[in-house]
């Protein structure tokens, strides 16, 4: 019971982002749509590309699907509404994370094409930018909770949110978040301007359909994390937890998918020298400062 | 019915599925999506998502006649695409065979678009689903396999076999069975053999070391000894020959800047693809994601060149105004100068002021479809939607409404200049330096002010300066016509009034004439010599001829993404280049 209503919650998330997102792109809010389209995907061909890795062709948008999911396992909407509470939660959001890497290369590989190829390439270098940048912000945010427990690391932001506590930690998990989840400005694996879609580029009817709504579920996922970690997840007044974890959830999704609206795709070799030579210094001050918050202010 | 359904008996779930697919329309668009914006269609708001990849697409939507050139491309671009597809045609209703016939076929207008869609949706909610439905099958879609050295591209070879270079075995690829074979081998140096333990011995065939018997290794001849010297410890730790040594294998590779060398890969870029404009054919040869070789063509140019039986005075207007749809007005006024320096005329300075204001109308409207191709390319959701829906009021606006979408441009013009990673990513990708051949905002943007319009009296009356910028960037380009695109409101609204150029009557006369005009893209120019009042030659000049020329030096060891900008940056009308 419990995993189905986390289950619904992240499908009705994904639905709303999938809303969203449609109305960004085409400029009319149609509820509708992606009911259609999903459908409509459903009933298309989805073939074969002549010289695929099969294995790999057939598995990615699946695993795509899964590592979204394993993910958000382990995120507590609620007290008590969760699928999982690992002791080792807030690490096994980022082992599970590990695996969309894997998902994209596969759907670049797999299908034999050059965009898609060149999609999961440059999706490999964008895990170098982004990978420590998940990690190191979720490193200071276990410290002031004192727990990789995310129920824990909930309940340590009951006096004042880690977005307040440590702001920095916040905004490179953010920018990390959205580079995980290919979001614009980010988009580089499947940037349609310059790839024609890349790792989805041969993708078509119900794998394509699997593709996106994977997609869609790593975007909740990875703002349920940012809600977990850094806006008090549940925690709120006058509302019931779900429907603030639910509130927080879209809002963070839909702050992300409207930045990018609103921005160019960034140059690959800049998103690499800027994660790297701003980003982890900036991640390690973050850790840092909270330590040293820890230390005199518990 | 359409005749692209796909195979299947219609049940109740397959009812709700085609009526899923007749509200979710994905259109592939030959030429290309700017190519109708610049006919004035909004293919959006008429209901269709435009695809990027033909694999995404539902419907075919030709806009306008195929160009005969573009026949097989839209033939393979139609096979790619998955069952149920249809055919939308505007404008035309011959379909390039072996293609079914359009399924839906409506005029070249918008609101000929807005029927077509509502007829192509009922098409697919009755029709997605059918029996009996055949394969479609075309020449243009039979492949042949070569066979390629996965380290040495440029051994290409009809015959399965190992690679002369480093003995590899040879992996088969697909090519086009039009599309004429490599022989890149030819020009490869014919091996030489080398023992790895002792390479001063060299020969011509393969066979054993006579020092201490090992197999000999296939070294390529001339590639000196510094080869040899330098690898001789790394292939000492493996030097059994069955084993194929990296550093072996690709020391005779060209290195990128990373010094990395890859999987070299020949990728196609066009002629339908999302970045570029439609026509325009970049072959690149990537190594890893740079940029190792690039070739870029124009599949749709020289439709401007004048039949060989001459033509008279009203119908070559209309002909050179029809050969580039991304500017046919400027082409108009060209034809029309022409005409008119050739027959000795001057039409009286009113027109001369409306003629510029309807050529400065142009200018922005192109520039600003440049705007969405540009963003379309870069990922900006939001420059590619607001970029769109202003070139299509600027594009038959009047005077009134030129002045009242001025203010809304302006926003549009600020909003870039401070918009946070476009500059970074434009800065420094293509950088030019001042050249000759170069022209319009690509040679302004090198800090040459060479602009046809400051020859021009009218122009210079109604305040016309040249802008320039010289850093001879992306973003260079950018901003000079983000300049440019005001330096023309302010044009329109001196001259006060847009009149669409139109040809004199210039009589039976003979004589030989030139003019030029500013176009979006550089300035172009006609010769043309009239007999008895009939066009019987023409030589046209236009600034893609020349600037396609550049984009392969251009592009050379560029990061992909980095490429594929210069490319965009340079705003190349395929359409206009002359063959």
């Amino acid at each position: 019971m419990r995993i189905a209503v986390v289950l619904g919650f992240l499908f009705a998330g994904a639905y709303l982002v999938a809303v969203l997102e449609a109305r960004l792109a085409t400029g009319r809010l149609r509820l509708a749509a992606p009911g259609w389209a999903a459908m409509a995907l459903l009933g298309r061909e989805s073939v074969v590309p002549r010289q695929p890795d099969r294995l790999f062709f057939e598995t990615a948008p699946a695993l795509l699907l899964i590592a979204a999911l394993l993910a958000a396992a382990v995120l507590p909407l609620a007290p008590g509404l969760f699928i999982t509470n690992l002791a080792t939660g807030a690490l096994f959001v980022n082992a599970a994370l590990a695996y969309v890497l894997v998902a994209l290369l596969m759907a670049g590989w797999g299908p034999d094409g050059a965009y898609a190829l060149i999609g999961g390439w440059r999706f490999l270098g964008q895990l170098i930018a982004y990978s420590m940048l998940i990690v190191m912000p979720i490193t200071a945010v276990a410290m002031r909770a004192e727990s990789l427990l995310t129920t824990d690391i909930v309940a340590s932001q009951t006096g004042l949110w880690n977005i307040l506590y440590q702001p920095l930690g916040f905004v490179l998990f953010f920018i990390a978040a959205m580079g995980v989840a290919f979001l614009p400005p980010f988009d580089l694996p499947s940037a349609e301007g310059e790839l024609a879609g890349g790792v989805t580029s041969e993708y078509t009817g119900v794998r394509l359909a699997v593709f996106r709504l994977g997609r869609l579920v790593l975007v909740i996922t990875l703002s349920a994390a940012t809600v977990v970690f850094y806006l008090g997840g549940w925690l709120g007044p006058v509302l019931p937890p779900w429907a603030w974890s639910a509130v927080k959830i879209l809002a963070v999704s839909a702050t992300m998918l409207l930045i990018g609206h609103y921005l160019p795709r960034i140059r690959e070799a800049h998103l690499l020298a800027w994660c790297w030579k701003l980003g982890i210094p900036l991640a390690l001050l973050n850790i840092f400062i909270v330590g040293v918050m820890v230390l005199v202010w518990p | 019915m359409i005749a692209g359904a796909r195979a299947g008996t219609v049940s109740g779930l397959r009812r709700l599925t085609a009526a899923a697919m007749a509200r979710d329309l994905h259109a592939i668009i030959v030429p290309g999506p700017e190519v109708a914006r610049a006919r004035g269609l909004d293919i959006e708001s008429a209901g269709l998502q435009i695809a990027a990849t033909p694999r995404h697409a539902n419907v075919l939507l030709l806009v306008g006649p195929v160009p005969r050139e573009l026949g097989d491309a839209v033939i393979v671009l139609y096979a790619q695409m998955m069952r149920p597809r249809a055919i939308f045609s505007l404008g035309a209703s011959a379909t390039p065979s072996p293609l079914p016939h359009a399924d839906v076929t409506a005029d070249l207008s918008q609101s000929g678009l807005l029927d077509g869609v509502t007829r192509l949706r009922s098409a697919f909610s009755r029709g997605a689903f059918r029996l009996g439905v055949s394969d479609f099958d075309a020449p243009a879609l039979q492949i042949r396999i070569e066979y390629t050295c996965p380290m040495h591209p440029e051994v290409v070879q009809d015959q399965p076999g190992s690679c002369p270079k480093c003995g590899m075995n040879l992996v088969p690829r697909e090519a086009s069975a039009s599309a004429e074979p490599h022989h890149g081998a030819e020009h490869a140096t014919p091996p030489e053999y080398t023992c790895p333990m002792h390479p001063e011995i060299v020969q011509g065939e393969p066979g054993s070391c006579p020092k201490c018997g090992m197999n000999l290794v296939p070294r390529e001849a001339g590639s000196a000894d510094e080869h040899a010297q330098g690898h001789q410890d790394a292939d000492m730790d493996h030097g059994d020959m069955g084993f194929m040594s990296m550093v072996e294998v690709t020391k005779d590779l060209p290195r990128s800047p990373d010094g990395l060398p890859m999987d070299w890969i020949e990728v196609p870029f066009g002629p339908f693809f999302p970045g570029l404009p439609g026509g325009l054919l970049l072959t690149l040869t990537l190594d890893g994601d740079g940029i190792a070789k690039a070739r870029a063509q124009s599949l749709v140019g020289g439709s401007g060149a004048l039949p060989a039986s001459g033509m008279g005075a009203a119908d070559f207007v209309e002909h050179l105004s029809a050969s580039d749809p991304l500017a046919p007005i400027c082409y108009r006024l060209l034809a029309c100068r022409t005409l008119e320096a050739a027959a000795g005329q001057a039409p009286d300075e009113e027109i001369l002021r409306g003629r510029i204001a309807a050529m400065e109308r142009e200018r922005i409207a192109s520039h600003l479809g440049w705007l969405a191709l540009f963003a379309r390319q870069i990922g900006f959701g939001w420059l590619l939607r607001r970029a769109a829906s202003l070139q299509l009021q600027f594009l038959h606006a009047d005077i009134k409404q030129v002045m009242a979408l001025s203010p809304a441009l302006q926003a549009l013009i600020k909003r870039l200049q401070r918009t946070p990673l476009l500059k970074s990513r434009t800065a420094g990708i293509g950088r030019m330096v001042p050249d000759t051949v170069l022209r319009g905002p690509v040679a302004r943007a090198t800090g040459v002010g060479d602009d046809a319009r400051s020859r021009d009296k009218t122009c210079s009356t109604l305040g016309f300066t040249a802008v320039s910028r010289d850093r001879g960037d992306a973003l260079a380009r950018l901003h000079v016509r983000l300049d440019e695109t005001r330096h023309s409101l302010a044009l329109i609204k001196a001259a006060g009034a847009i009149v669409l150029p139109t040809p004199v009557d210039i009589g039976v006369i003979s004589g030989k004439g030139e003019a030029a005009v500013e176009t979006p893209r550089g300035e172009a120019r006609l010769q043309l010599t009239l007999d008895n009042g009939r066009v019987i030659d023409a030589r046209l000049d236009t600034p893609s001829t020349h600037h396609l020329d550049l984009v392969a030096p251009l592009l050379e060891q560029q990061e992909l993404g980095d490429g594929l900008t210069t490319v965009a940056s340079l705003d190349l009308s395929p359409w206009e280049v002359v063959q």
